[in-house]
């Protein structure tokens, strides 16, 4: 390394990087490249209370021949005064970098109690200021520099300054000198060089840089506004006043204290005595690392359970695996792992992550209880990469067989292993939330704690936040934000030409074609700002569920700090950093569907007195793969999507193995791998000629590529081809699996290029072009790709949700309504996919009703009933009240009655009444049917019947007296209906909005979804309807999907780059919308006769298998539905006697109502909103 | 010598009367600071700062600052306008 000391005049020994949070407006990789362009030998980073950097710099830095140093910036309450309660005036700054390893776990322990305290308030999710006591950090001095800090903040108190003096020594105490080019620094440094003689100590210059390059020094003052949550225009006084914050070059650093000269030299010779390098052992072990008898206990383990599952046990049912044979082969491949473990020194690893389950079982038992059919199913299972090991299954921590699967054991254990394997566990959401805290309690609090995560900037955000200091209008900026693109590099553009619609267009949807306005200098400011954020991270938050427990307390290893939730508490690394530490990430996470599933075999037990193991039920269902090869999946896990479907229709899976490829072949790293094409046009051709031939880019590529039909499709592909085809070893490609899947590859991607293609030139004697086009299937996983062993797990989960579904439609749909959020579809559409089923598979949504709703939905009459859950502003405790009133005390019988028993507020029962919870109790005795009576009148009703507001202390009960009777008044329209139905519970069990809106729409050649299948392929056609899922996913270069939903099904639409610009904003906040374009419809080719036949003769109980085409509509143009509404909405009621509008007068009210309350949707890629 | 910036050159007026508004200055340019100030020589150096502000509006401000003893025992203190080249003298 080149450090010498006469190699550079200067070394910055203060600086900060984006882990400040709004303090700091580069990443420490980026940092640590200017440092080394601009001739810098070594850098400190001196985060404020934080070392969440220190990880990237320390890899980073090698590769730019810079030698990291490390340290933090941390608040002091170095001057406390009686007069200064909350010792904020006392607290001061304190530039503190680690010498030795003694030094580290120092830093560690004082970063940690600095922010022990900050969740103590009430408001936890708020996390306070950090800070330490003097005391503590003197009394961590040893292997730790002491500066005095920033120009602003540091210690010039001379009591201070002497305590630090006697804590650190006058060898490592230095007077801090800075000059950020204020008014007052001059003075400053001659008085601060005056205490540093009068201590007897040195003094050292520092440059406090904030940005890595000109080009953030913008950001930097718009952070520190945004810090103090103030306009750039106002927070003046606060930053830094020019931009002298930029890394410069180490002579010019010099030249800046050319009055210090000694105050320079000094930072060379400090910086020599600051050895410390992150990359070294940092003490980490695991539990179990260091027992001897490990080896030992895992083999008895597994010996045992091999026999159990493999052998030919008494009374036993006989499965093909059960042979002597398959015990033969088990009993080799369990040695095999066994002796790689042992060499790894991992069975330690293992017997953790046994114990770990166990725990888990326990925690199961208890969530679940004993005598619940949940307790058959296992309490988590395993995902990722341990799935493909035979010693995790027979562990219990993997369901699937490797064996019956034929998973590699490759990713997982290679002898060349550089860091310890992941294990991934999912977990139903309720046994992992009392998991957490239990390994917490298990592995003890200072040695359990949860990996971080750092949400980063992206546009919306950005613009939000951004938008608001540039003091821009804040109605515009919300349109901008929702408006704006949540990927690609475009935000400039997306921003001028966003800002330049919204100043010329008043807000209306439909009004985006005015004329473009000039962008005013803070619109282009805000452009720039957005797109130098983006990527930053914006504060410290936890990991979903990546867990670190080691044997010696963690707070010598890395800083913990509590985390948002009560009893939790999380490492200040995120999982690369905690990879590069060689941490052991145990991730717990809570999936969705796995609750589901199970809520569902619980439905079906109590409605149908059935237990179901969903482990035992049978994998071949022919009606089951009807249902998937019809993309009949709404709901399902993973294969419900809507580009899920429409590759269902076209890869046509047959079994399990197609699964595990159709959960994998969906995601950005296939897509932006160019495989997903291929693989279908493939499968089709071998459909069609089972004797087509595959081609393959090189013959090398053809064992590992077999099953994909020469696609790389899973994350161990690309392992298999780096070792099949360019001679990597395994612990060579697991590098590049480990490059790939970092936050920023960047130029670790590079390096692996290289040896990629001259491996493949020297390994197999391919062309370097040939060469090329491989490395770019591979280097298209950069995105994101699943492990095999991953899609099994899901495939399987896949299947077992579509079985649930098919043959339990009720119960699966009831759990999905429960198990909200997940899954890509709204509750309002899962109920409108079931109503609009074929008349045989239709299941009945019943309405909210509190005579007959539980909290929670429940199956009844072979239909579901909504539970109360589901309306808006009703407590969960006075649901449970008001369901545990009628089950004691019997139905509610009038209005009255319902006040005075179910002990709910006024807005709970205001608000059942308007979700139409309570139609069936008004006016007793009324003589229209209960659907049709009327909630006006239960809300008139219901106000005679409550008092107002809780009377003094107590609250006063409703009297059980009759209201009078309402007077007539004028009953809901069914839009007025449906807009009640959303707005109180986001779901309507009644009239699709569509089959109002269709009876009064004046469009030519406007198709229903279920016309679509048999008009003209090619033809123009329009189309209208609820807008479900809007998408523009990274991968489709700037074209937008668009899911409709009618009266009848759904409806895909393909909008092009050039008609998504013109019509943007409709097409990303419009709920209702009118679409015209062409018909474009694909069936799929394949099945030749012979194959049908015999298709058919498999599921010989069943009609020949119908296939379904795949249909889109290639949108040319948009618009507001509401346009096209016929004039003259006001329309009689059908009912004699009553004046009932189906519409509102105006049609424009209809998007205004709708856009109000529209269910929120899937929207990009960023979960479902409004 | 520089010559004087012309009045035009000044940034724009505030809506409310500033008191002391900047003033064009000749200033000599010495041994890494100015050297004269308006036909003043300096003896000394008390202060030197830097402005870089206002970036995101259309009036953005870059300003290096001298606060600086004249000949005479008096404070001067002068700026040098990065955007526009030319010096003003600040203060009574």
């Amino acid at each position: 390394m080149v450090d010498s000391p006469s190699s550079a005049p200067y070394v910055e020994l203060h600086c900060h990087s984006a882990y400040s949070f709004l303090d700091g407006a580069s990443l420490p990789e980026e940092l640590v490249r200017a440092a080394g362009d601009l001739g810098h030998t070594a850098l400190a980073l001196t985060d404020h209370n934080s070392v969440s950097g220190s990880m990237e710099l320390a890899q980073a830095a090698a590769d730019h021949g810079v030698r990291a140093i490390h340290g933090a910036e941390i608040d002091v309450l170095a001057c406390p005064a009686a007069e200064d309660p909350t010792g904020r005036e006392g607290r001061r700054h304190l530039t503190l970098l680690v010498s030795d390893e003694r030094g580290w776990r120092n830093l560690c322990r004082i970063i940690t109690l600095a922010h022990a305290h900050t969740r103590e308030l009430s408001a936890r999710r708020e996390a306070s200021e950090p800070w330490v006591d003097l005391q503590s950090v003197t009394g961590h001095a040893e292997g730790l520099v002491c500066l005095t800090g920033c120009a602003r903040w540091g210690v010039r108190e001379e009591p201070a300054a002497g305590r630090l003096l006697a804590a650190f020594g006058p060898e490592n105490l230095y007077v801090e000198l800075q000059r950020p080019y204020t008014r007052g620094d001059r003075a400053r440094n001659r008085a601060l060089a005056a205490l540093a003689r009068r201590l007897g100590v040195r003094c050292v210059a520092s440059g406090d840089v904030h940005a890595h390059a000109h080009e953030r020094a913008e950001l930097q003052d718009a952070f520190v506004a945004l810090r103090h949550h103030a306009t750039l225009d106002a927070s003046e006084p606060l930053r830094r006043g020019n931009h002298s914050h930029v890394m410069s070059t180490p002579r010019a650093m010099a030249s800046r204290f050319a009055d210090h000269p000694e105050a320079v030299r000094e930072t060379v010779l400090l910086a020599e005595r600051l050895r410390f390098d992150l990359g070294r052992d940092l003490g980490y072990r695991y539990p179990g690392a260091e027992d001897g008898q490990a080896s030992r206990r895992l083999g008895e383990l597994c010996g045992a359970r091999l026999v159990e599952r493999y052998g030919p046990g008494p009374g036993r049912s006989s499965s093909p695996e059960r042979s002597p044979a398959a015990l033969a082969q088990a009993r080799a491949r369990l040695e095999e792992e066994l002796a790689v473990i042992g060499r790894l020194g991992l069975a330690g690893f293992f017997l953790l992550h046994h114990d770990m389950l166990q725990l888990a079982r326990e925690v199961a038992l208890e969530v679940r209880g004993p005598d619940s059919v949940r307790a058959m199913l296992a309490p988590g299972r395993g995902r990722g990469s341990s799935v493909s090991s035979l010693v995790c299954y027979l562990t219990g921590l993997s369901h699937i067989d490797p064996i019956a699967g034929g998973l590699a054991l490759g990713r997982f254990l290679h002898e060349d292993l550089h860091g310890l394997p992941d294990i991934d566990l999912d977990f139903p959401r309720d046994i992992r939330e009392r998991l957490i805290p239990r390994v917490h309690e298990r592995y003890g609090h200072d040695r359990a704690a949860l990996v971080a995560a750092f949400p980063t900037f992206r546009s919306r955000g950005a613009i939000r936040e951004l938008g608001k200091v540039l003091g821009l209008p804040a109605g515009e900026i919300e349109r901008l934000a929702r408006g704006a693109d949540s990927y690609g590099p475009s935000y400039e553009r997306d921003i001028a030409g966003m800002a330049e619609r919204t100043r010329a267009g008043g807000g209306q949807p439909g009004a985006e074609e005015g004329p473009p306005a000039r962008a005013s200098e803070r619109w282009r400011w805000l452009a720039r700002l957005v797109e130098q954020a983006y990527g930053l991270p914006r504060h410290l938050s936890q990991h979903p569920g990546g867990m670190i427990v080691s044997t010696r307390p963690l707070i010598d290893c890395c800083p913990v700090v509590p985390a948002a939730m009560e009893g939790r508490q999380m490492v200040q690394w995120d999982k690369d950093s905690c990879a590069d530490a060689g941490f052991l990430k145990i991730d717990l996470l809570g999936l969705g569907m796995l609750s589901a599933v199970e809520r569902c075999v619980e439905e079906i037990a109590r409605v149908r007195g059935e237990r179901i193991d969903l482990s035992r039920i049978p994998f071949d269902d022919p009606t089951t793969f009807r249902a998937i090869r019809a993309a009949d999946t709404v709901g399902v896990f993973q294969i419900e999507s809507r580009a899920q479907m429409q590759s269902l229709l076209r890869t046509r899976p047959m079994n399990l193995e197609d699964l595990t490829i159709q959960v994998a072949i969906v995601r950005p790293g296939p897509i932006q791998g160019g495989a997903i094409n291929p693989y279908i046009e493939r499968r089709s051709r071998l459909r069609e000629d089972p004797s087509f031939q595959i081609p393959y880019e090189h013959p090398a590529l053809e064992p590992v590529l077999r099953e994909t039909l020469g696609t790389i499709i899973f994350q161990d592909q690309v392992m298999q081809v780096a070792e099949a085809f360019a001679g990597f070893s395994p612990g060579e490609a697991d590098g590049l699996r480990r490059a790939m899947s970092r936050k920023r590859p960047g130029e670790m991607l590079v390096r692996q290029r290289e040896r990629f293609i001259e491996g493949a030139m020297r390994h197999c004697g391919a062309q370097r072009q040939s060469a090329e086009r491989v490395w770019k299937m591979v280097e298209g996983f950069a995105g994101f790709g699943f492990p095999k062993a991953h899609s099994a797990a899901f495939g399987l989960l896949a299947y077992q949700s579509t079985w649930l579904r098919v043959h339990y439609g009720p119960e699966f749909l009831c759990s999905l309504l429960n198990e909200q959020p997940m899954g890509f579809y709204a509750p309002d559409s899962l109920v409108h996919e079931a109503q609009s089923k074929s008349p045989d598979a239709r299941i009945p949504v019943l309405p909210l009703d509190v005579n007959a709703s539980e909290v929670q939905c429940t199956v009844q009459d072979a239909g579901v009933r909504l539970g109360l859950a589901y309306v808006k502003e009703v407590p969960a405790a006075e649901a449970q009240a008001l369901v545990a009133e009628r089950l004691s005390g019997g139905p509610y019988r009038s209005l009255g009655d319902l006040a005075s028993r179910a002990g709910a507020r006024r807005l709970t029962l205001e608000q059942l009444a308007w979700s139409g919870a309570c139609d069936s109790l008004i006016g007793a005795g009324a003589d229209r049917p209960v659907g049709e009576r009327d909630r006006r009148s239960a809300l008139w009703q219901l106000g005679l019947a409550v008092p107002a507001r809780a009377e003094g202390q107590g609250t006063q009960l409703a009297l059980a007296l009759e209201p009078a009777q309402a007077p007539a008044l004028r009953p809901l329209s069914r839009w007025e209906k449906l807009i009640a139905d959303y707005s109180t519970s986001g779901v309507t069990p009644g009239d699709h909005a569509m089959a109002i809106l269709r009876p009064r729409l004046t469009v030519s050649r406007l198709a229903t979804s279920a016309q679509l299948a048999r008009l003209p392929s090619g033809g123009e056609v329009a189309v209208a309807g609820l807008v479900i899922a809007r998408q523009r996913p990274g991968t489709a270069n700037g074209t937008m999907f668009l899911l409709f939903e009618d009266e009848f099904g759904t409806i895909n639409l393909i909008v092009p780059e050039a008609v998504y610009e013109r019509h943007r904003n409709l097409a990303r906040t419009e709920p209702l919308l009118l679409a015209r374009g062409r018909l474009e419809r694909h069936r799929e080719r394949g099945l030749t006769d012979a194959r049908r036949a015999r298709e058919a003769r498999r599921d010989s109980q069943q009609a020949p298998e119908e296939v379904r085409p795949v249909i889109n509509v290639l949108v040319r143009e948009l618009a507001p539905l509401e346009r096209y509404l016929a004039g003259g909405l006001e329309q009689p009621g059908q009912r004699e006697g009553a004046e009932v509008a189906e519409l509102p007068g105006q049609a424009a009210e209809v998007g205004s109502s709708m856009r109000a309350v529209a269910p929120p949707i899937q929207s990009f890629a960023s979960g479902r909103r409004r | 010598m520089e010559p004087p910036c012309p009045a035009h050159a000044l940034p724009a007026a505030a809506p409310a009367r500033a008191l002391n508004p900047p003033r064009p200055a000749r200033v000599l340019w010495g041994e890494g600071r100015p050297a004269q100030v308006n036909g003043e020589a300096v003896s000394g150096l008390r202060e030197s700062w830097l402005v870089e502000d206002r970036w995101w509006t259309a009036e953005p401000l870059r300003r290096r600052y001298w606060e600086l003893v004249g000949e005479a025992g008096r404070n001067l203190v002068v700026f040098h306008d990065l955007c526009s080249g030319c010096w003003f003298v600040q203060g009574p």
